[in-house]
């Protein structure tokens, strides 16, 4: 199949692993998907401290239940990248362990308290299931086909985000106050994660041009405000004044670009920024500790194939 | 053993029977939430993504048995934040086995633990199967069917690693390092009031037919693997109770603990400490409606 037939066809769920399709399109496909793969990863890893964190019994089961989810979605996600054929989970891991590998913006900032949790399983989450909600329709196969289950757990996850939200600005003073800091320091991070308005990206046109993308951020980004700047108020949240929101007349909201701190955005998007570092290298020692586990099991797998082999010529 | 009678309902029993039952309540409630606590650091360190997902569950699991025996105590009054946010980490009752901290990407530690708690968690379940106290009996079929999995996970690790040599060295190594821990389960809590345990029919089997049992399981289970037990200090077999050469300096049945576990208590109780919270909220169903 050439890249112009891919074009004229592109369509929900058109192209699966049975289909030849050009190097242009597996190449986009598997930058997208690895991208969000290695964030399901990354958001664990940010979140993962807090299972400890947690104050009662039963949210601890539920941050332990979202993070092992988010392990879930990364392991589905990879297996959909795989399946285009150029590149194997294990390289994927290992790009996202050597700094290669990208990942969404918010996952950059290391957190350090139980009030950060909702910004993350609450904002971050909800824009994540704005954009994952249009990946159903998404060209590449598995990779809609893993976004049902994904969008499904995600559903769970926003819940438990507003359960604390909730719980954090019905509690003491204290608690809301924090939390109202916390929410100060996350809104422009929370806003970016839509990346810049008009995104003049290269990655972006030809995503949508052969169905992998079915949304442009702009929307994207429209939606989640006209939804979630009434839910926050609704809490008691008080939107910052900077980013400056100015309300259109027909409802919607509209950012003011200016205000927000592109050369951080940008030097996220290289992996460059101090919490990059942070969090990339924390994970990667991680992953390093257990390489002789993984040794093992290559050696397991390596006798066990060895002796098929010899059966099957016995 | 035959059937003891049942004991009344929690609001009726006696003093010493329910210091009995607090006793053995602690013991599970214990365990169960700090070993899941321990677990849970695997998540996102794990081996691979599938190990990861394994070890999480399993983490899940124990939670869940975790507040079900907790809610066990709330009968007698106590509330959540009294047994869990609020108590001084000296009054706790689990076993030291439960509580020693993993060094970073020690996978073997994580799975001969899990091996050498969960076949002392059948055995002691099996032994409550026909509890005199109603509240404990029905409660133990759910929980005796996940933990079939648990050891089927522990076992199938350990055979695994154990057949090359790096993965057998780290085996050895940890289990001599845990092994006196493990041998803590059987531990007595009061020996006074474990009597009562058994006299009361709380149990079917008193702590040291249980740890001769599972010492029958497990030694020759590591030796097939080429695990050597020769320097483990194993209790005298009869030997009522365990002597103090057994036994590593902290026990945890006897509220002795090791630093490991003040530091692990003060992390986990730093959002609520942090907070001023007085209070663990629920966001699920009461285990009785469940």
């Amino acid at each position: 199949m050439d890249i112009e037939e891919v074009k004229r066809r592109a369509g929900p769920r058109e192209f699966s692993p049975k289909d030849d399709l050009p190097e242009e399109y597996r190449k986009a496909a598997t930058r997208m998907i690895q991208f969000h793969a290695n964030s399901e990863i990354m958001g664990a890893y940010l979140e993962r401290p807090f299972i400890r964190e947690a104050p009662s019994l039963d949210r601890k089961l539920a941050c332990s239940a979202k993070v092992q989810d988010e392990i879930g979605h990364g392991q589905l996600l990879y297996r959909a990248a795989e399946s285009l054929g150029l590149k194997t989970r294990d390289e994927m891991l290992d790009e996202l362990a050597n700094g290669e590998g990208k990942f969404l913006n918010c996952f950059h900032y290391p957190m350090e308290s139980w009030v950060e949790t909702p910004m993350i399983a609450f904002f971050v989450d909800g824009a994540a299931m704005r954009r994952q909600a249009t990946l159903k329709r998404t060209s590449w196969e598995p990779y809609a086909h893993a976004m049902d289950k994904v969008c499904f757990e995600e559903g769970f996850h926003v819940k438990h985000g507003e359960a604390i939200l909730h719980e954090l600005m019905t509690g003491s003073k204290k608690e809301q106050e924090m939390t109202q800091e916390a929410f100060e320091v996350w809104w422009p991070r929370i806003i970016q994660f839509f990346g810049p308005t008009n995104d003049k990206s290269t990655h972006h046109g030809f995503a949508s041009e052969v169905g992998l993308k079915q949304m442009g951020n702009d929307e994207l980004r429209t939606a989640f405000l006209n939804a979630y700047i009434p839910k926050a108020e609704k809490y008691g949240l008080e939107i910052p004044d900077e980013p400056r929101i100015r309300k259109n007349d027909d409802g919607t909201y509209e950012v003011v670009e200016e205000d927000l701190d592109w050369d951080e955005f940008f030097t996220i998007a290289k992996n460059d920024y101090d919490g990059s570092h942070q969090q990339i290298n924390g994970r990667q020692k991680a992953q390093e500790a257990v390489d002789w586990v993984r040794e093992v099991l290559d050696e397991h797998e390596a006798r066990e194939f060895g002796s098929t082999q010899q059966q099957a010529a016995d | 053993m035959a059937v003891k009678e049942s004991l009344p309902a929690p609001d009726e029993l006696t003093d010493e029977q329910q210091e009995a039952v607090e006793h053995l309540l602690y013991r599970l409630a214990d365990d169960e939430f700090v070993v899941a606590e321990r677990y849970t650091e695997w998540q996102v360190r794990s081996p691979t993504l599938e190990s990861d997902l394994a070890l999480a569950n399993i983490a899940q699991d124990e939670l869940g048995h975790a507040r079900l025996w907790y809610d066990l105590l709330e009968d007698f009054g106590y509330t959540e934040s009294e047994l869990v946010w609020e108590r001084d980490p000296s009054e706790w009752r689990h076993s030291t086995l439960v509580e020693q901290p993993f060094a970073e990407g020690d996978w073997a530690d994580a799975i001969v633990r899990s091996y050498l708690y969960d076949q002392a968690e059948y055995i002691r379940l099996e032994a409550l199967e026909e509890s005199s106290y109603p509240r404990i009996r029905d409660r133990i079929q759910k929980i005796i069917q996940e933990e079939d999995y648990h050891r089927e996970h522990a076992e199938n690790w350990m055979s695994r690693l154990a057949e090359e040599k790096q993965g057998l060295e780290r085996l050895q190594t940890a289990f001599d390092r845990l092994f006196p821990y493990a041998l803590t389960l059987f531990a007595p809590t009061d020996e006074d009031v474990e009597d009562r345990i058994d006299e009361l029919g709380l149990r079917s089997d008193p702590l040291d037919v249980m740890r001769e049992e599972w010492l029958d399981v497990v030694v020759p289970f590591f030796e097939d693997l080429g695990v050597s037990v020769d320097d483990a200090e194993l209790p005298e077999q009869y030997d009522v109770h365990h002597s103090e050469f057994d036994l590593p300096e902290h026990v945890g049945r006897d509220q002795s603990h090791t630093d490991a576990w003040f530091d692990l208590q003060e992390e986990f109780t730093h959002t609520y400490q942090k907070l001023d919270r007085h209070e663990a909220n629920r966001i699920m169903k009461d285990p009785d409606e469940a």
